[in-house]
């Protein structure tokens, strides 16, 4: 899923580089270590969960700006919500197709750049 | 894209249809295989959750979660397959576990009975598409059937109640962020009445993984982290904060006291409440406001409920294991016999007078030869289990170690659903335990001593299990201090087991260990007594058919490698005799067998040699070695190759008498330890013969021939 993900991103027409995290401890680390420009998270992950990646990087002043999508699979509407309760920017639903989520994620791109 | 239009166009040939048609069958064979695997854990852990639930005991959520991932990943596999009627019942079935997962649906709905008939209809379903029918039209309509029962019970079901959270203490960052999965966790334990804390811990940036796994670990040997938040720490940059949200059986107080985290707060949140018990029943009691004795009463309810999740058990049965051996015996019997009419139809061939009632009997003897090799393999093949039982019960006597003795070390498994027969599995238990014991408490160096070797300050010990044709290779390897041959030496000599004048080997040093009462250690340790028991080890292993070798390296570590057939209930044994004996060798350790004149053998160093294609081997004479007369000293002998491991040998024997289902029997009482008899055999004519030791033979054999 991850490859994928990293996958399509890199056919955006964008000149992005992507950084892949194979767990939210992995994500910790990395995060002081680049400059973000977009954060996408699942919601079930080994060790901590999407959702307090999401609170983390929202209660930083560091991250707090940083876009964040989460991917999660059907009938976690609650998580979600949460998500979005905690600061997540947009979230999708497995399974998507790969042109909705380059969507999703250009378009939080360019709104990032309009508001800097 | 161009190239896969002009392929369109143009009509298959005949070549390219069969390929199509043989990767469709293969990919359909990958599907089924697959699918069995996930179904066959889907069963067996059903069965557990069954077990858990007529106890009355709360349900590990670990095991739904392992159920919840099987019927996902069945749901994916399906799809992937176009399996449709599979991949809707799969999700189905996932969407009620995920409900009861996350507390949604209570353990006792009806729609949890369900699952067992699902289970069983995706059996009932691959199997059809198996045979190559792909999914019936009967299939469909019966997923559609079920599906509709799963629906109609979802409506009936009413969703258990929950605790408002926000009626606790607890900090709303750690709230907001909790998965609803997270949520449920904490509901079910507050039922339970465990005591909850939040447990608050600053770790550098760059090792908090490590402080926090040992954090986990020790929360978790007395409860549940529920989740773990994150957080900037006190020093950002270079510290980050993590927030435990943990439950637990033991006062907050004592937790504190395992700890050895400093930078710890615990706060805690609700008190344990002693008088609650694990039961859904009491929690429905307390919020009605009824008394303790009122309470225990609704519990005998229970009763009606194991019986019909009895009832509903599906396709799977557990079978007490003395049941099977019986099974085994009466087949192990049947061989006998079947041997023994083997016996009769040559007798009968060999006279003329006979010759065609001698083919008649012959006929049938093939065909019951065929059938009982199949009933054979068909029993065999119930009672194996997966190694992973064994692991399983290391890592919990690991994780004991891991706490009385202060050493961190890392268990690592590999092979874990390699399959070996129960009673081995059984008897295997005690040298692991034995093994993983040594190694941690005198292989494994303390934190300090590894740093100073420039080794991790965690120690590893992997234990691998592997199948090698009939046989089952398991290794045990640490990466501690390796073994002192010179203390082994030492040890040795003082205790009489070698005498000054014998060079060793360095392997036959290291095996020395496995001697009867070796040990070179002074104290005793509660954790692996006086280090003896490596010689309990080997015996074990013997008795089984096996064998044990171990290699070391100074500062590196050690590996114990066993080797196991994997079944003991019955074995081929070639048949030969010695003076009026005939005693059976397992045809798993010959290698080979050759006549041998009196003039083959030649001497050396007051060793007996043979010339095998150019390699010198050493020579035994069975008779010498258990002691009876040889009928044909200067006549001409038979040699009998064994090996075990890299040993080899030749055991010279007076006939090769030919090869025999035996089945083995422990000798019990006086004859119990004789050295070289591993046990006895019946064989068709009804009289019992022994098992030659072929590991204890070459071991000994091997260590005299390197001390000469």
């Amino acid at each position: 899923m991850r490859s994928l993900l990293a996958s399509s991103l890199e056919e955006l027409d964008l000149p992005v580089k992507v950084i892949e995290a194979e767990s939210g401890f992995e994500a910790l680390r990395l995060l002081p270590r680049e400059i973000f420009d977009l954060v996408v998270t699942d919601i079930n992950m080994p060790d901590i969960n999407g959702l307090e990646l999401v609170s983390f990087i929202k209660s930083n002043d560091r991250y707090a700006n940083i876009p964040l999508v989460i991917v999660s699979t059907e009938g976690s509407e609650r998580d979600r919500h949460k998500g979005l309760g905690l600061g997540a920017d947009a979230y999708l639903v497995k399974p998507f197709e790969p042109e909705d989520f380059r969507q999703v994620v250009s378009d939080l791109l360019s709104r990032d750049r309009e508001a800097s | 894209m161009a190239v896969r239009r002009t392929k369109k166009n143009r009509a298959p040939t005949r070549a390219e249809k069969a390929k199509a048609a043989a990767s469709k069958k293969k990919d359909l064979r990958a599907f089924v295989s697959e699918a069995e695997g996930i179904l066959e854990s889907l069963l067996e852990d059903l069965s557990v959750l069954q077990d858990q639930g007529s106890l009355d005991s709360p349900f590990d959520p670990d095991l739904v979660n392992r159920i919840f991932r099987s019927a996902h990943s069945l749901k994916g596999l399906a799809g992937m397959f176009e399996m449709e009627a599979m991949g809707r019942l799969a999700h189905h079935l996932e969407d009620i576990l995920d409900g009861f997962r996350l507390g949604r649906v209570n353990a006792d709905s009806p729609v949890i009975k369900l699952l067992d008939g699902g289970v069983a209809l995706l059996v009932s379903i691959l199997s059809h598409v198996e045979a190559g029918e792909g999914e019936t039209d009967e299939d469909i309509v019966a997923t559609n059937g079920f599906i509709q029962q799963i629906e109609e019970a979802v409506a009936a079901s009413i969703p258990p109640p929950s605790d408002d959270l926000d009626a606790f203490d607890i900090d709303p960052t750690v709230l907001r962020a909790l998965t609803e999965y997270e949520e449920h966790r904490l509901h079910e334990n507050i039922r339970k009445g465990r005591e909850i804390a939040l447990v608050d811990s600053n770790f550098d940036m760059a090792s908090f993984e490590d402080g926090l796994s040992d954090l986990s670990a020790a929360v978790r040997e007395v409860g549940e982290v529920i989740s773990t938040l994150p957080s900037q720490g006190a020093a950002p940059e270079s510290q980050i904060r993590f927030s435990l949200l943990v439950a637990m059986d033991i006062n907050v107080e004592r937790l504190g006291e395992r700890l050895e985290q400093p930078d710890t707060e615990i706060r805690l949140i609700r008190a344990a409440q002693s008088g609650k018990s694990d039961s859904s029943e009491s929690v429905a009691g307390d919020s009605l406001g009824l008394s303790e004795e009122v309470i225990k009463q609704s519990g005998k309810t229970a009763e009606p409920r194991q019986f019909e999740s009895l009832r509903s058990i599906g396709d799977t049965i557990r079978v007490d294991v003395r049941k099977l051996d019986e099974l085994m015996n009466l087949v192990g019997e049947l061989v006998i016999q079947r041997n023994a009419i083997g016996d009769i139809v040559g007798k009968l061939s060999s006279d003329p007078a006979t010759a065609r009632t001698g083919a008649g009997l012959g006929k049938i003897h093939f065909a019951l030869k065929r059938k009982l090799k199949e009933l054979q393999a068909g029993v065999l093949d119930v009672r194996m289990v997966p190694m992973r039982q064994i692991f399983e019960r290391l890592s919990r006597v690991v994780r004991r170690l891991r706490r009385d003795l202060g050493k961190d070390v890392e268990l690592e498994f590999s092979g874990s659903e390699t399959e070996l027969d129960k009673l081995i599995v059984e008897n295997l238990v005690d040298p692991l335990v034995h093994l993983v014991r040594n190694s941690f408490d005198h292989a494994i160096e303390t934190p300090a001593q590894r740093v100073a070797a420039g080794k991790p300050t965690a120690g590893k010990i992997c234990i691998r299990a592997m199948q090698r044709g009939n046989h089952v290779v398991i290794e045990v390897e640490d990466d501690g201090r390796g073994m002192d041959t010179e203390a082994i030496l030492a040890t040795a000599r003082e205790q009489g087991l070698i005498v000054d004048s014998e060079d060793l080997s360095r392997r036959d040093l290291l095996n020395l260990v496995f001697e009867p009462g070796f040990s070179t250690r002074d104290e005793v340790s509660s954790t692996s007594g006086r280090g003896v028991g490596m010689d309990v080890v080997r015996s074990n292993l013997s008795s089984m058919g096996g064998s044990v070798e171990l290699s070391s390296t100074a500062g590196r570590g050690t590996t114990v490698t066993m080797r196991l057939p994997i079944t003991l209930a019955i074995m081929q044994a070639l048949i030969v005799s010695v003076g009026d004996e005939r005693y059976a060798i397992p045809i798993a350790s010959v290698l080979e067998t050759l006549v041998v004149e009196p003039g083959d053998i030649g001497r050396s160093e007051g060793q007996e040699l043979l010339n095998l294609r150019g390699e010198p081997l050493l020579v035994k004479r069975l008779a010498e070695e258990l002691e009876v007369e040889s009928a044909s000293r200067d006549n001409r002998q038979f040699a009998v190759v064994v090996g075990v491991g890299e040993r080899r040998l030749c055991l010279l024997v007076d006939r090769l008498l030919g090869q025999q289902d035996a089945v083995i029997k422990p000798i019990k009482g006086p004859l119990q330890d004789i050295p070289g008899i591993a046990g006895a055999a019946e064989l068709g004519d009804q009289n019992a013969i022994l098992v030659i030791d072929v590991s204890a033979i070459t071991a000994e054999v091997s260590r005299r021939q390197d001390a000469a």
